[in-house]
């Protein structure tokens, strides 16, 4: 079962890589969030706690209420156009996301020769963490870059997940707390830069130079 | 449970205190306290005289004692400078950040004791984040589009790089695998005791990832872009806070792997890779040097470079290992007073460009002579501590037979030494006509002088008395770290 | 033998209804009340009646075309599995005949869209020669990653041998299921790729390729086209078939069910988007491909 939410979550990849629409991306998000809230779920079906429930719930809280609705909330207040402004074709980057899954897939196959590991979610999280890099990269709207940085934590998530790590309870929710004020303070410093400069893509951040 | 008290949950209070309370005053008076009772307490840790108590996740051992001392210290003076500092009048907007400007220091404190202090890699990644956070609005202090673009840039790349360390924090947890059970993974002293049986691919890949992801704070190239933009534009107290102390938090996230690394078969992987990233720093800043500009950013890639310097002393091991644990002592307070004297001429100046700021020494007598004798304490010029630390350093090299790299850094740092006193002389002493004859008002003394002299005094004293404490202490960390002399 | 018969029989006679029920739905999503299911019927047979004429600059492949098709979509769907039927050929390997003599199909009517020597047809052409060029790679990932899984390469076998306890079963349905929708959508020239209802010459892909055609050929490309969206529905269908395999009175549930939720979401999505343009129509169909490799990645690496 976990493969199978793994799964959706490189479909949503894949997705990303395509769509044209900023909403698409918080849609998006928002989707991530309800397979991770359910894959941390899935372990406690049929031995319930309540202690087991905390995480989940946090989680969709945070990544499938707060951030998403947050991020809208900038996208209307900025008035951002709908359109994602790409630096290169749509294609050529679907093709290379497509490329670079091949590769992750492949290469995490080999490591899991040695090490006991989940392939499937491990290679889903760390294409998120690629494509994460990729929107980065490859985008002009500033508010597609938060979008990646936060494709690349939910990757790293699935990760943690894959791996069975036992990070501790508090550890998990200080990070989840963290990335919320993340996004929040990229928030605030998006409406400052709208403000400031008339705009919100890289290219009006090229004051500093060396 | 007093010290967990003072070091974390003070701060996080005087901070909740200045987001009830309006007046600054009162914001200083608090971060006052706050500041003395955790110098106080640091002082009495790093000498042993306090016996501490920490609650799970936290704990302390010899390199925490060290660098919570370094921080402190580091904060008191900019707690005390910062008062002076906020008095300035400088435009409408800044008013505005002056409200948030101590509560957000106040955190920083806390999440930095809570970096520092933590003894679980979970625990450190959480704090260290929290760090990022708290200084990123507080490099927004001037409300200008280049301090914008700064903490964006800052935010971004630091908040990624992190995320990597986050990688690099699962893949350790990974290497642990049927090593470590329940509830003791990713504890510092768990995963040295285990170091040697830990998995050697995985151990490799974390320690890639925790360094290159963390290497985005501590400005080592060739992550250091966002790092430097931030520390050349925040304002002056928050970049001496920023190259003195934030830095060096991420610094000790690469030690706690380092030190792990070190007990197994990783340890010359490990070493070669730091070095490649220290002597990339070093390269950057020697290249930078020729083409400077602007004097802010000058003292950023300067912090580049020693804190190369430093990683380079710790990849080396041995006596250079110690000579690194000097340099971050002592380049955390040197990096305060030219922050602060660079402040004092950008307040007086209004620019930061090197070409319009000229013949400091009429227009402003003691920064101009602070600036410059802390300049030369900063490119090494005995007696400051630079210098010892330096030597130590290449003793360490020579020591462990290491020419090539000497001879490279001797390169490097003789040619940032003659740019960077090239570029700061023509600050100095270049006349300007225009300025020069109208403007003859004396420069008073203020209290940012007289902590600045306080500070350089310091710098001088520390080395030459031999102080046994901070020796001890060094000696104890290396014997952590299983190195010797 | 009378299995494939059958299934033979039911796919020609019921592809018009499904195509009717499309219709249907699709005027009642939009308000409209919409012509009666069994208008496709009509329709034909009104074609049926009527003369055909070619245009003077045609050559013999015009004739034949028409007919080439229509054969070649039967002999494809007597090899897809209509419930548990056996259909009428089933070999080791078909699933390779059944890709390529839908190739074939549309190599021919590619051709005679350009035998014809109108400017229209030959942009239609040349639209769908490359749209194909896209198309094709979907097929074989989607297919292929299932006949991997069932270790067979008949359509019967792989879907009557997949045994469900196969835990990644469910994955391939959901993933295999999106990226052979996007494939039925773009060969059958629906929505989004095609509108089948404009004509408007600049925009059409398939329906401008039979604009100069009439009488009894055009009745043979309706009902080819008819046939081809049946085989895809059934292919998309036949992923479920493995659930019903204990009785076949299930069976038989899940291929009624599966072409009513497949008629009412082709509607549904005809309702609710928007034709694309021309040139986002590649990076569609390379998404639909993205899935595909996804599909065979997961399988190599489910073990």
């Amino acid at each position: 079962m976990e493969n199978f939410f793994s799964i959706l979550f490189s479909l949503s990849l894949f997705y990303v890589a395509i769509t044209f629409r900023v909403k698409a991306y918080v849609s998006v998000l928002r989707f991530q969030g309800i397979l991770l809230a359910l894959l941390l779920i899935l372990p406690f079906i049929f031995k319930f706690s309540i202690y087991a429930i905390i995480l989940p719930l946090t989680i969709v809280l945070i990544k499938v209420i707060l951030i998403p609705n947050y991020i809208n909330k900038i996208i209307l207040d900025l008035d951002i156009k709908r359109k994602i402004d790409p630096t290169i074709q749509q294609l050529t980057f679907l093709i290379i996301v497509i490329a670079s899954v091949i590769i992750i897939f492949l290469l995490t196959s080999i490591i899991s020769n040695n090490i006991e590991l989940n392939v499937i979610p491990f290679a889903s999280g760390f294409s998120a963490i690629v494509v994460g890099i990729y929107l980065i990269i490859f985008r002009k709207k500033l508010i597609i870059h938060v979008c990646g940085f936060l494709i690349l934590e939910n990757g790293i998530f699935l990760i943690s997940t894959a791996i069975a790590s036992e990070l501790p309870m508090m550890i998990e929710l200080g990070i989840l707390l963290d990335v919320f004020v993340v996004v929040f303070l990229m928030g605030i410093a998006l409406n400052r830069i709208s403000d400031t400069f008339e705009g919100f893509e890289v290219s009006h951040l090229r004051r500093l130079k060396d | 449970m007093l010290d967990f008290t003072i070091f974390i949950l003070l701060p996080l209070f005087a901070s909740f205190l200045c987001y009830i309370v309006k007046n600054i005053k009162i914001h200083f008076f608090i971060s006052f306290f706050v500041a003395i009772f955790h110098l106080v307490l640091s002082l009495l840790v790093f000498n042993k005289l306090y016996h501490t108590i920490l609650p799970t996740y936290f704990g302390i051992d010899s390199i925490s004692r060290f660098f919570i001392l370094i921080l402190s210290n580091v904060y008191f003076w900019v707690v005390i400078v910062s008062y002076n500092y906020l008095k300035r009048p400088y435009s409408e907007k800044v008013e505005e950040s002056k409200k948030y400007y101590f509560l957000l220091l106040n955190f920083y404190l806390a999440s930095n004791s809570a970096a520092m202090l933590s003894n679980h890699f979970g625990m450190y990644w959480v704090a260290s984040e929290a760090t990022t956070l708290s200084v990123a609005p507080l490099i927004y202090y001037y409300r200008n589009e280049e301090s914008l673009e700064a903490m964006w840039k800052y935010m971004f790349t630091v908040s990624i790089g992190i995320a990597f360390a986050f990688i690099g924090i699962l893949f350790l947890s990974l290497a642990s695998k049927n090593i470590l059970y329940d509830g003791r993974q990713l504890f510092y002293w768990e995963l040295i005791k285990n170091a040697s049986k830990l998995n050697t691919i995985w151990l490799k890949a974390s320690f890639i990832f925790i360094f290159v992801g963390l290497s985005t704070k501590i400005g080592i190239a060739p992550m250091h872009s966002g790092d430097v933009d931030a520390t050349s534009n925040a304002p002056s107290p928050i970049a001496a806070l920023m190259s003195g102390s934030l830095r060096l938090t991420a610094l000790l996230g690469v030690l706690r792997i380092f030190q792990i690394v070190t007990f197994s078969s990783t340890y010359s992987f490990a070493k070669s890779i730091m070095i490649i990233g220290s002597l990339l720093s070093l390269f950057v800043a020697f290249a930078y040097m020729f083409k400077a500009n602007n004097y802010k950013r000058l003292l950023a890639y300067s912090s580049v470079e020693h804190l190369g310097i430093i990683t380079l002393g710790i990849a080396t091991g041995g006596l250079a290992f110690v000579g690194a644990l000097y340099h971050s002592l002592y380049n955390s307070i040197n990096k305060i007073v030219l922050f602060l004297m660079a402040g004092n001429i950008h307040y007086k100046y209004k620019s930061r460009e090197i070409e319009s700021v000229k013949s400091v020494f009429k227009n402003l007598p003691i920064t101009g002579w602070l600036f410059l004798i802390s300049v030369l304490a900063i490119l090494g010029i005995p007696p400051f501590g630079i210098f010892f630390s330096e030597i130590k350093i290449f003793e360490g090299l020579i020591i462990s037979n290491q020419w090539f790299i000497l001879v490279a850094i001797m390169f490097f740092l003789l040619f940032i030494f003659v740019n960077m006193s090239k570029k700061v002389f023509e600050i100095l002493f270049k006349e300007d006509d225009l300025f020069s004859n109208n403007y003859v008002k004396k420069e008073k003394f203020e209290l940012i002088h007289l902590i600045s002299i306080m500070l350089l005094i310091m710098l001088a004293v520390i080395p030459l008395s031999f102080s046994n404490t901070i020796y001890q202490n060094i000696l104890s960390i290396l014997n952590d770290f299983g190195m010797k002399i | 033998m009378l299995e494939g018969i059958i299934s033979l029989i039911i796919v020609i006679f019921i592809s018009p209804l499904f195509a009717g029920m499309i219709n249907k739905y699709k005027a009642i999503f939009t308000g409209r009340i919409g012509a009666p299911v069994f208008q496709p019927y009509y329709e034909l047979i009104r074609l049926i009646k009527k003369e055909t004429i070619n245009a003077s600059s045609s050559s013999f492949v015009s004739k034949i075309a028409p007919i080439i098709i229509f054969l070649s979509m039967i002999f494809v769907s007597s090899i897809i599995p209509v419930g548990f039927l056996k259909p009428l050929i089933s070999f080791n390997g078909d699933i390779i005949l059944f890709a390529y003599i839908l190739g074939l199909a549309r190599f021919l009517q590619i051709l005679s869209a350009m035998d014809i020597g109108s400017s229209f047809e030959g942009m239609g052409a040349a639209r769908e020669a490359t749209f194909a060029l896209f198309a094709e790679p979907i097929f074989f990932f989607s297919i292929g990653s299932i006949a991997f899984i069932s270790g067979h390469t008949s359509m019967y076998e792989i879907f009557n041998s997949i045994l469900l306890n196969n835990i990644g079963y469910e994955i391939f349905i959901i993933v295999c299921s999106i990226s052979v929708f996007i494939l039925a959508i773009t060969e059958c020239s629906r929505m989004p790729v095609d509108d089948p209802n404009t004509h408007l010459e600049l925009t059409m892909i398939h329906e401008v390729m039979i604009l100069d055609n009439s009488g009894f050929d055009l009745f043979l490309y309706q009902f080819s086209s008819y046939i081809k969206l049946t085989i895809y529905a059934l292919i998309e269908i036949s992923f479920f078939y493995p659930f019903g395999k204990q009785n076949h009175f299930l069976g038989i549930l899940i291929f009624i069910v599966g072409f009513l939720t497949l008629s009412i979401t082709l509607a549904l999505v005809e309702t609710i988007t928007s034709r694309y343009k021309m040139k986002l129509i590649p990076q569609y169909l390379l998404f639909a491909t993205s899935i595909g490799i996804l599909n065979l990645l997961i399988y190599t690496f489910m073990k």
